[in-house]
């Protein structure tokens, strides 16, 4: 029987039911993969984070429950968090070494912790496609553009929040789906449709502000901006865009920790 | 662990912590079973926490539980709502009550919502006491068949759900739905065979239109089956396994209009959680 510890933290909130909830499990050593992935589909979160402490930082690896995947932001700050805030790590940079996009710092700043991220661009979309809209259920849009994600950037904060779309029907769509406009008392709002995933709605997605923030920052001026996710768990996150690379700040709150006991199978 | 900060967490009034489990029902392997989130709470929360809470566990059910000198009130939530029963979450309670919380009698009697629920101890096995539920012949819907890819079977019947009799073993573990097909809300259905070996009988349980789509193994669908196979190979105690991809056995038994289920659990985590 292996002890291994485990944390549900809260991404990119500090209110209770808030912000993107992620496990983290900090391991002695590496686990074979397929234990991983049971033990994320176990946990049966949207992520789980794993770690091992090396002599110059940590490795990072992210499960879903069907596999594990490239890049994860939210799960990346609820590691970091544990690392501040658990783990008598003394220091205010961690450096994860990962396996598909190499190395990425979080900072921390008091209860702050900031992803360093590069910056995604979109391009405008002519003719976006009717499906887009009838799923969303709008008209129209100011505007729609698209990189990894589409985006599509509505008048206000209102607009965004009312939106209740049919998410499994953009499966054709072939991307996920932002939607974006300027905040009432941010910067900007947003919402992450995922079809085809486990959690069909996001609560908080940092991937997602990759390129959001390049995007307001040219639109409003400005290189610093607060920006709210307004899913129903919602999410707070200060950023700023520093040439091609964008800073991510979140808060983190502590759900559960407890330890897992591993029996040999 | 930062010191200063555990003791932060523990003197704040705002912050409540509660004990937490996640249990694997019905078997003793690793990764197998049904998991169960199980939650002791000093009083009852509001409805909207319990609920709040378990959508955050993400598992098929949470069971919250409170043990006063009137007996032990147990509840249990999915991520959509309040159930009126659940036999894996229960097991796992007990579980919990008899392995972590020194409960000293070999009997827990649950209050629940469906009334009083006994658990019996009897080493490592737990055994539910729950209401025989007697099927009865009927045809399936075709389009249930064909969402679960089934042409022919042996007998469909119906009870608290439907119940289809395959061949063997081998037919029940190639079923393969299509569950984006399955009517949601609609057509709750176990699949059964006979068993081979050490089995009495196999069965698998699908349930579309609720979070979970295969149920890993299912306490209420042995309600039914217990019975049928009872009279179908003439003894009335039974071993059963659930051959989900997790899998679970049950020792089964039918008592005149009851049935016991008895199984295993096995603790797969255990730790706090701290409510702002």
């Amino acid at each position: 029987m292996k002890e291994i510890a485990f944390y549900l933290v809260d991404a990119f909130s500090d209110r209770a039911f808030g912000g993107n909830p992620a496990a983290v499990c900090p391991l002695e050593e590496w686990l074979p993969d397929d234990v991983l992935l049971k033990m994320a589909q176990q946990h049966n979160q949207s992520e789980t984070a794993f770690f091992v402490r090396t002599d110059t930082g940590f490795e990072l690896r992210w499960f879903t429950t069907q596999y594990e995947i490239n890049l994860c932001g939210h799960a990346t700050l609820a590691s970091a968090h544990v690392i501040f805030e658990y783990l008598d790590y003394p220091h205010t940079e961690i450096v994860f070494s990962t396996r598909f996009v190499g190395d990425l710092k979080v900072t921390r700043s008091g209860d702050w912790l900031t992803l360093n991220f590069p910056a995604w661009g979109c391009e405008a979309v002519e003719n976006p496609p009717a499906l887009l809209f009838s799923t969303l259920g709008i008209n129209g849009a100011q505007e729609v553009r698209a990189g990894r994600d589409y985006m599509v950037v509505l008048e206000n904060q209102q607009q965004v929040e009312v939106l209740t779309p049919d998410i499994d029907a953009m499966m054709p769509l072939g991307k996920m789906v932002c939607v974006t406009a300027p905040g009432d008392e941010h910067d900007f709002v947003s919402r992450f449709f995922c079809p085809g995933e486990g959690v069909a709605e996001d609560p908080v997605t940092g991937s997602a502000h990759s390129m959001l923030i390049p995007y307001w920052s040219e639109k409003l001026g400005k290189t610093a901006l607060q920006a709210r996710q307004v899913s129903p768990r919602g999410g707070e996150l200060r950023c700023e865009l520093k040439g091609d690379r964008v800073l991510i700040g979140g808060q983190a709150a502590l759900y559960l920790k407890g330890t897992v006991y591993l029996r040999s199978h | 662990m930062n010191i200063e900060r555990n003791i932060m967490l523990t003197v704040d009034k705002r912050m409540q912590e509660i004990a937490f489990y996640l249990v694997d029902a019905f078997s003793d392997a690793a990764f197998s079973g049904n998991p169960a989130a199980i939650c002791p709470l000093p009083a009852w929360l509001p409805d909207e926490t319990l609920l709040r809470m378990t959508q955050q566990h993400n598992q098929s059910e949470t069971a919250f539980f409170v043990r006063d000198k009137a007996g032990i009130e147990l509840r249990w939530f999915t991520t959509q709502g309040e159930v009126n029963l659940c036999g894996h979450a229960t097991l796992a309670t007990a579980w919990v009550l008899f392995n972590e919380m020194g409960y000293p009698d070999p009997h827990i009697h649950f209050e629940t919502a469906s009334g009083r629920l006994t658990v019996t101890r009897d080493g490592d096995w737990l055994t539910l006491d729950f209401p025989a539920c007697p099927t009865e012949p009927q045809t399936p819907p075709p389009e249930m068949l064909r969402a679960l890819g089934i042409q022919t079977y042996v007998e469909a019947r119906k009870g608290r759900a439907w119940l289809l009799v395959l061949e063997n073993r081998q037919q029940v573990e190639a079923v393969k739905p299509d569950i984006n097909a399955m009517t949601p809300g609609e057509h709750k259905v176990s699949i059964t065979a006979r068993g081979e070996g050490e089995y009495d009988f196999v069965s698998r349980f699908f349930s579309p239109g609720v979070a979970l789509w295969e149920d890993p193994v299912t306490g209420s669908a042995h309600t039914m089956l217990i019975p049928y196979w009872s009279e179908k190979l003439a003894k009335t105690s039974l071993f059963a396994r659930q051959v989900s991809a997790r899998g679970g056995e049950l020792r089964c038994e039918l008592k005149g209009d009851r049935v016991r289920m008895s199984g295993r659990a096995s603790l797969y985590m255990k730790g706090h959680l701290f409510l702002r």
